[in-house]
């Protein structure tokens, strides 16, 4: 059973402050709703990649679909993955059982994502004021700079914590229930919400008579599984399919 | 403004605007890129990001100090709308229509008391809901997970690469794409609108993004979506495995049903992501415990 060293610990929270606190632009949204970048920086720091993106992988698909319309989101993943990943690791967990560690924490961190935006929302007095005197450094100030700070202080002590202080407790709670009943019950419950994920993209996607290319990967992966067709295989065989699908829907039109 | 700082605006006319060059463009697409989702409040979401954008380009339009402080107040109202369909096209619009206004304001031929200046944040807050929808099924509903949904069997694997291209991807291509809409809504205004809602290649684009995205949610189903049944009971003798009864019915039945069955309660309910995570894990938490599943 390992640890994580305070140095390990603050790396791991430095990232995720960044992410949470949009520190990096644009280029946060894929960091913030996806859990794939944050699992590689948890293998990273902690010593073991491949491990690490094994699990974050089953965390993936449980938030596949999510998306953030007017901002806000029902979970966050990227701090799920920062917590539900170290324990996995620590714990021995199988993929399936850490999602649901990090469903919990998802949800935590998205009451945190919240609060942001309440602070936030008392800088934008400064803003005005900054505004109105056309003074471009304090704006930069306001708009910029003092929300990653708060976003800083409400993210990184509390992940700082949870990953020292919580990880080893946690992953040491969950190797006690080691092959036991319980664990069957997480396998399952883990296993299954990938669906609510893959449910949720296609909802978001749109148009329930596209669900007949569902139905068509869906049984020709399910009945090619044995030939080892790669993703990026499917990929080009989907975008065909698409690009045929647009050609007969545009003639339809010009009729 | 009052009528004695009008005259005096006739009187010593103001210095005319400098030119906003493709480089203007691309330093505040920049800084709007990267403000973004820093300082979303409750009551103005995004507006300082795009103030944050626009006030290098301001300063070149407002020669006089009265216009300029008019036009940063005038971008710090609520505003709210998606990065690249929306936030690009509606910065290069925004500068656009702040060009023409900085322009009639040094030649004399617009008032500076009229309501015109309303019409640029009527512009900006009509346009911002649609776009907005565009792109967050676009970006972060298609072309996000189609990225994800590719790479997702190389971390499965343990590859780290599985992480970092979907992302590096997805930065290069929205990047890219937002540019564009910045220079086609600065040269368009508000018609670049009717361009990208109404454009025929646009809808074929998303028609064809829609089943792409589609069909790789498929592919994943089919690897990833693991519902077995592991019930097994005795008749005489004889050992009946339920799974392998519904494996020779038709292979990969259960989990079919389970994100068919969630697809349902969506489309009944909503999108209660909580309410179907918290119901989902307790009815399946209860099948397994009881050994069905």
């Amino acid at each position: 059973m390992g640890e994580i060293s305070a140095t390990q610990a603050a790396l791991i929270a430095l990232w995720v402050t960044v992410v949470q606190a949009r520190a990096l632009g644009y280029s946060t949204l894929m960091l913030r709703f996806s859990p794939m970048m944050t699992g590689l920086v948890v293998g990273l720091v902690l010593g073991n990649v491949p491990l690490a993106m094994t699990i974050t992988a089953a965390i993936q698909l449980i938030y596949m679909g999510m998306i953030a319309p007017g901002g806000a989101m029902p979970s966050e993943p990227a701090v799920a993955t920062a917590v539900a990943v170290p324990v996995a690791m620590l714990a021995g967990l199988a993929p399936t059982e850490a999602i649901v560690v990090a469903v919990p924490v998802g949800l935590l961190g998205s009451y945190i994502y919240s609060f942001r935006f309440f602070i936030n929302s008392f800088i934008v007095r400064l803003m005005d004021k900054y505004a109105a005197e056309t003074n471009d450094k304090g704006l930069t100030f306001a708009i910029i700079i003092l929300p990653i700070a708060v976003s800083t202080i409400l993210f990184f002590p509390l992940l700082f914590v949870g990953l020292y202080a919580g990880a080893p407790v946690i992953a040491a709670f969950f190797s006690q229930l080691s092959g036991g009943i319980v664990f069957h019950v997480l396998g399952v419950v883990g296993g299954g919400l990938a669906a609510l994920g893959i449910a949720l993209i296609m909802k978001v996607i749109g148009k329930t008579q596209l669900i007949v290319f569902f139905l068509l990967a869906y049984f020709m992966a399910v009945s090619l599984k044995s030939l080892g067709i790669n993703t990026v295989t499917y990929a080009i065989i989907g975008g065909i399919i698409a690009y045929l699908y647009t050609i007969c829907a545009n003639e339809n039109i010009e009729r | 403004m009052t009528v004695s700082e009008e005259l005096v605006n006739k009187t010593n006319p103001i210095v005319p605007p400098e030119e906003i060059t493709t480089k203007d463009l691309a330093k505040s697409w920049f800084r709007w890129w990267y403000a973004n989702e820093i300082p979303h409040s409750f009551d103005r979401m995004i507006a300082p990001s795009l103030l944050w954008a626009l006030m290098p380009v301001l300063r070149k339009l407002y020669k006089d100090k009265q216009h300029l402080k008019e036009a940063y107040e005038r971008h710090a109202q609520f505003y709210n709308t998606q990065a690249i369909w929306g936030g690009g096209t509606i910065l290069g619009i925004t500068i656009s229509l702040e060009e023409a206004r900085a322009k009639e304001l040094a030649d004399g031929s617009a008032d500076p008391d009229s309501e015109e200046s309303g019409i640029i944040n009527a512009t900006k807050v009509g346009l911002m809901g649609p776009l907005a929808g565009i792109g967050d099924a676009i970006d972060s509903g298609t072309v996000q997970y189609i990225l994800l949904a590719i790479f997702l069997p190389w971390a499965q694997a343990g590859n780290g690469l599985g992480a970092l291209i979907p992302w590096v991807a997805f930065v290069a291509l929205t990047y890219t794409y937002g540019f564009y809409f910045v220079k086609l809504g600065h040269r368009l205004g508000r018609a670049a609108v009717s361009e990208i809602v109404g454009g025929r290649n646009i809808k074929r684009i998303i028609n064809g993004l829609s089943v792409l995205g589609i069909f790789m949610m498929g592919i994943l189903a089919a690897s990833y979506v693991k519902v077995e049944s592991g019930l097994k009971w005795n008749i005489s003798g004889k050992e009946f495995v339920l799974q392998k009864i519904f494996d020779q019915i038709l292979p990969g039945l259960l989990p079919l049903l389970t994100v068919l069955g969630v697809y349902w309660y969506f489309s009944k309910k909503g999108l209660k992501i909580t309410q179907a995570l918290i119901g989902m894990s307790v009815i399946l938490g209860v099948l397994a415990g009881v050994g069905i599943l």
